[in-house]
Parts: structure tokens; sequence; C-alpha cells
């Protein structure tokens, strides 16, 4: 390859792992606040095909992406709740729960699809966020295209990275979201209402998970289309304990897992001599391998999956 | 526990009422001697690729055979797990013909098949046939053929992508026949090849075209379904070129989508219901029922507002292509892994 095709590979490579990692990220982000609380919710999945829907159908009726936005996070707020019901009030198998959830949603947002925009030959379509090119300086060689020619939610979500390193390190809201999940019966003698932080953290997993699924489908795409989250949900929840519970360490993850997408397609494209299935398997590998490494250092919340109940021992 | 369980019940109950399930058309009057048909679709009747062109020519047959046949339509099973008990479930009811539209049909009919020996099966695309089951299929080569062609002669760059979602079947044939009708009319062309590895991951799919345009490729061929969506998003978000498969694409991107391939199954579905009605179907040794460039199953997509761009020697040589390979003095060969 000539100095300039491997310059434009590396561009193109490094610029599509940016936008194929944030829906893994922001759902990722979101799972932080809700499994360092104490609850695994595996309903990720459905929340942000929830959210994908209500993303696009709100922007899609009022001609605002930005009220598509504020739709799909009260959306993914709501629909989280009943996870939140179903495992800290009536203290439901989180797994089971969550699993139930994902498959509500799925089958929940493609009946309302159908129930709102009927049968159509055409499918609606929305114009979707446009890049920024901050006055140009998406112009600048190499530099330009790689970080400064996305979409605001991609910028959203980098700074929700920061945001929420913040909120869980800086606060004593964030204190109280690391007693509840390492120690509850401890945060509740000391007046912590373990049950509503429990509650406030699905409810902020469930608004990131909504806003990862718009950012599909009115952020990367510019319509709602069943299955659009393909797994995202999952591979966020296990790059959230493949990042130890830091949003930093979630972002390189996300980053990691979708480089590695990225580059198995281009490889695929240029025609390596390798046959496709092995590049195909290539970020699921690595996960694996990556997952092996850290999981030594792995220390789950204390409390993770236990419900809390003040009469029990 | 009572509690946890009643609440789960509720989940589950909502699950399955909101279960996107189309049934229109069942007979259960028995004196309806009309022939009862079923036809299972793994996605939306209305996905502007693989599934809506199998609802659409089956709504043909079914108008024109309205006193023939009576036609129960599915929608969105997909999973591999829902699909026997779905055609168990249709072939323990009576139906007499059963359609799996997909290539992931394959093992459920072969198994089903063997256990209901008066019902008639019919699987859209595949390699394994049984007594009473058959399999439809598209000569995707052909198509493919057609696309190389036109790619071939309208790329500026010399170089041009193909993107699918696995290497399995008519999709590997209709790749390789791309491949080598696009270097047949153009020496100097460059081609990129992707699958995506799954027919429903529409993002996926469209970062990986954009990769190909980002390369300097500026003209796609993708070869359909969920993830064909995200290539036409990819052309119209980039505006480059690509071309559609399945259906016309063109209303989806029209100032993209310079053309494509569609299909249409009437035809295919007619011979089958024929040869049912005449008894003609379990005892056929030919179990393979193609649509074809000959039989215009496999069609060209008009250029629509590109018309005027094309230049004629391009248009003759498409033509020349097509009446070449209706005839059969162009043979695209059939390849093999």
């Amino acid at each position: 390859m000539s100095n300039n095709l491997y310059i434009d590979f590396m561009i193109s490579l490094l610029a599509g792992t940016i936008r194929i990692s944030i829906p893994i990220l922001l759902p990722a982000l979101g799972q932080i606040y809700t499994q360092r609380s104490g609850i695994l919710n595996l309903g990720v999945e459905g929340i942000m095909i929830i959210g994908a829907l209500s993303g696009f159908v709100g922007a899609f009726f009022t001609g605002s992406l930005w009220f598509g936005v504020f739709s799909a996070v009260v959306a993914g707020l709501l629909f989280s709740l009943i996870m939140g019901f179903l495992s800290i009030t009536i203290k439901a198998n989180q797994v089971i729960a969550g699993t139930a959830l994902t498959i509500l949603g799925t089958s929940l947002a493609s009946f309302l699809y159908r129930v709102i925009f009927g049968i159509r030959k055409l499918p609606p379509i929305i114009d979707s966020f446009p890049s920024l090119n901050f006055l140009g300086l998406s112009k600048i060689p190499v530099i330009g295209p790689i970080f400064f020619n996305h979409n605001i939610l991609v910028y959203l979500a980098l700074f929700l990275v920061f945001f929420t390193w913040f909120v869980l390190e800086k606060t004593t809201f964030g204190l109280k979201v690391k007693a509840v999940g390492e120690f509850p019966r401890a945060a509740d003698s000391k007046g912590i209402r373990v049950g509503l932080i429990r509650y406030i953290c699905v409810a902020i997993g469930g608004m990131y998970a909504g806003l990862g699924g718009a950012f599909m489908s009115i952020g990367y795409m510019d319509t709602y289309m069943d299955h659009m989250i393909a797994g995202r949900g999952f591979i966020a929840v296990s790059v959230v304990i493949f990042s130890r519970w830091d949003p930093k360490r979630a972002l390189f993850a996300a980053l990691l897992f979708g480089g590695a997408n990225v580059l198995q397609m281009r490889l695929q494209s240029i025609g390596v001599n390798i046959p496709n299935q092995f590049l195909l398997a290539l970020p699921y590998v690595l996960t694996i391998l990556v997952l092996v490494g850290v999981s030594k250092k792995v220390a789950f919340p204390s409390a993770f999956t236990i419900p809390y109940s003040r009469n029990s021992k | 526990m009572g509690k946890k369980t009643l609440l789960l019940l509720v989940v589950l109950g909502l699950i399955i009422s909101a279960m996107p399930v189309l049934a229109g058309g069942a007979q259960e009057d028995n004196s309806d001697s009309r022939l009862k048909v079923a036809l299972i679709l793994p996605g939306k009747i209305d996905d502007v690729s693989w599934n809506q062109a199998m609802y659409d020519g089956m709504k043909t047959v079914e108008e024109m055979y309205a006193d023939k046949i009576a036609v129960t339509y599915v929608e969105e099973v997909y999973e591999v797990a829902d699909i026997e008990p779905a055609i168990r479930d249709f072939a323990a009811e009576g139906f007499d013909l059963i359609f799996g539209h997909g290539f992931q049909f394959m093992e459920p009919i072969i198994k089903v098949a063997e256990d209901f020996p008066d019902t008639c099966f019919a699987l859209g695309t595949g390699f394994k046939t049984g007594k009473n089951t058959a399999v439809y299929d598209v000569t995707l080569g052909e198509g493919g053929y057609l696309m190389g062609i036109l790619a071939g002669l309208l790329t500026e760059t010399n170089k041009i992508g193909v993107v699918g979602g696995a290497d399995v079947s008519e999709i590997y044939r209709g790749h390789e026949a791309y491949k080598m009708a696009a270097k047949s009319v153009n020496p100097k062309i460059q081609i990129q090849e992707l699958y995506t590895g799954d027919w429903r991951d529409a993002a996926t799919a469209k970062d990986g075209a954009t990769g190909m345009y980002d390369s300097g490729v500026d003209i796609i061929w993708h070869s359909g379904d969920g993830i064909g969506l995200g290539v036409v998003n990819a052309a119209k978000t980039e505006n480059k070129l690509a071309m559609g498969n399945v259906v016309d694409q063109n209303v989806l991107a029209p100032n993209n989508i310079i053309s494509g391939i569609q299909y249409n199954w009437a035809p295919v579905i007619k011979n089958i219901i024929d040869d049912i009605i005449n008894d003609n179907f379990m005892n056929r040794d030919d179990k393979y029922y193609w649509l074809t460039v000959a039989n215009e199953g496999v069609q060209v997509t008009p250029f629509h507002s590109f018309e005027s761009q094309i230049s004629d020697e391009v248009v003759k040589t498409l033509q020349d292509a097509v009446t070449g390979i209706s005839n059969g003095t162009i043979e695209v060969p059939h390849f093999q892994k």
C-alpha cells in the first residue's frame, strides 16, 4: 500500500471506529450507574430499541431532532422503571427480569411501529443530525475527518464520559450509589434510602440507553428499523464489566470493540487473504481475550444482583 | 414468590400480545375446497426488500387464483427456535402448502416434512429437499452478472464494491458473477467485497459501505435484505452511487440508487401451486423452481432520473447481456466453493 492510501485507510478506520463505538458507549455509561448501585439490567437492549423508536417518532411528527432525543430519553427512563419495579420493589431475579424486558421491548417496538405507521411501501424518513464541521476544523488534514466530522450526539457522548466520571467520583450522590452497591445495610443505617438510589440509577441507565437508541435511528441512520440495535445493548453490558465500572475505561473498551469491528470490515473490503468468517469473529475473539485478561482484576460491587430488604439477614 | 410469578406472567402476557403476527384470510370452514397456503416470512412485509418482494408475489397469485387458494401470512419469524414450531403449527392445522421464505427454514422444513408426509413444503433458497418439499430460489448469479456489467461500465474511479449478508448459496454466486462480469467489461477494475455476517444490522453495513466510498469506490451493489438498506443509506449520506436488490429501491434514495435487480416471485409461486393442483409436486424429479432472467423473475430496475446520463452504449451492452442470458448464449457459471 502506498503512503497516501495508507493514510486514507487509517482515517477511514479511525473515523468509523468513533461512529460505531458511540451506540455501545452511551448505554454502557448508563449501566455504570445501574451496576454500581447493585443492579444488573439485561434489559438494555430492549430499552435501546424503545429509545430508537421513540426518538424517531418524536422527530418525525414534530420535525425537531432535539424533541426526538428528548422523547427517547423520557421513553428510556419510563421503560427502565419496569426493571426498577421488578428488581427493586418486588425483588425478582434480575437476569430473568432483564431478559424479559429485552424481549418485551423488541416486540413492543415492532408492534408500535406498525400501529403508528401502518404498512407502507416507502418507509418514513427524517433528516438525521448533520456532521458539524467546527468552523472548518473538519478540513484539517487527517485530524479533521477523524475528530471533527461527526454529529453533535457523538460529542455529547464523549462529554458524558467526563460527566459520568464526575458524578460518580466527585459528588455525594456518586458516593451514595457506591455505598448502596457495596454495602446496602450500612448505607441504610446511615439514612441513605437504598431503594430510591437504586431506582434513580436504573432510571439514569434507562435514559442513557434511550439516548443510545436514538443515536441509531436519528443520529446514525435516518429511520427506524426493527432489530437496528442488533445486540449492542448486550455488548454494552459486557463493556461495563470489562471496564470495571470506570467511564474512561468504558470509552476505551467501546472504541476497542468498535475498532475491531471496523478493522475486520475494512480488511475484508481491501481483500486480505483471510476467510471472511475469521475476520467476522475478530471483535468477539478480542472481547473474550480482554475479558480473560481483566477477569482476575474484576471486583463486582459486593451487593451486585442481590435485592436489599431490611427484614432479611 | 406468588407476586413475582404473577408479575412475570403479566409481562409474558404482554410480550405475547405484542407479537406482531398478522393472521388474515385463514378459512376455518371445512367446506372450503381451496388449497390452504401459509407463507412464513422472516421479516416485515414492507421491508422494501426480501420479504416485501415475496409478499407482493404471493398477493398477485392470490388475486389471480382467488377461487383456488386461500393464503395466510405470518411475519417476523426469524429466530431458528421459532421457525420449527411455526411450521409445525401450520402443518398440524391442516394447511396444504407451507412456504418458509429463507435459508434458515431449511433444517426445520426437512424435519417437519418427515412428520407430515401429506403436506407440501416450499423452501426459499437452500439445498436440501425431500419427497414433499421443494426449493424455490433465485438465480442471483444472473442478477449479479448484470449488475457487474453496469458497475464495470459506469464507474469513473475503476473501483467498485459489493456488500452482502452472509457468504451462502445464491448470495455467494451473485457476488462471484458480479466480480466476473465487471472484470469482463473493465479489465482495470478493482473490486472490494464485504460480508457483514448477518442480514439485519443496517448500521454495520452502512459503515462498511462508507469505508468503501472513503477508499475511492464510486458504485456499490448490495445483495439484499436489511443490511442493503444500510448500503443505500451510506450512498445517500456520502452522495455516491449504489445499486439495489430484490425490489426497486430507487424510492429510498432517488439521487443515489442508479439501478438494481428486482425479483418477481409470482411465476414461481404460480408454478408450485399449479403443480400441487395437478398432482405433480411430490412425484417430480426436479425439486427446484428457479426465478431467472429468462422467465422475467429477475429484472434490472429502471434508471429513473439517471436515464439521461446513461450512454446508449451502456444500455445496449446491458440489453445484450439480458438477451444473451435469456436465450442461453451467455451462460453464467454456477459458482461452487
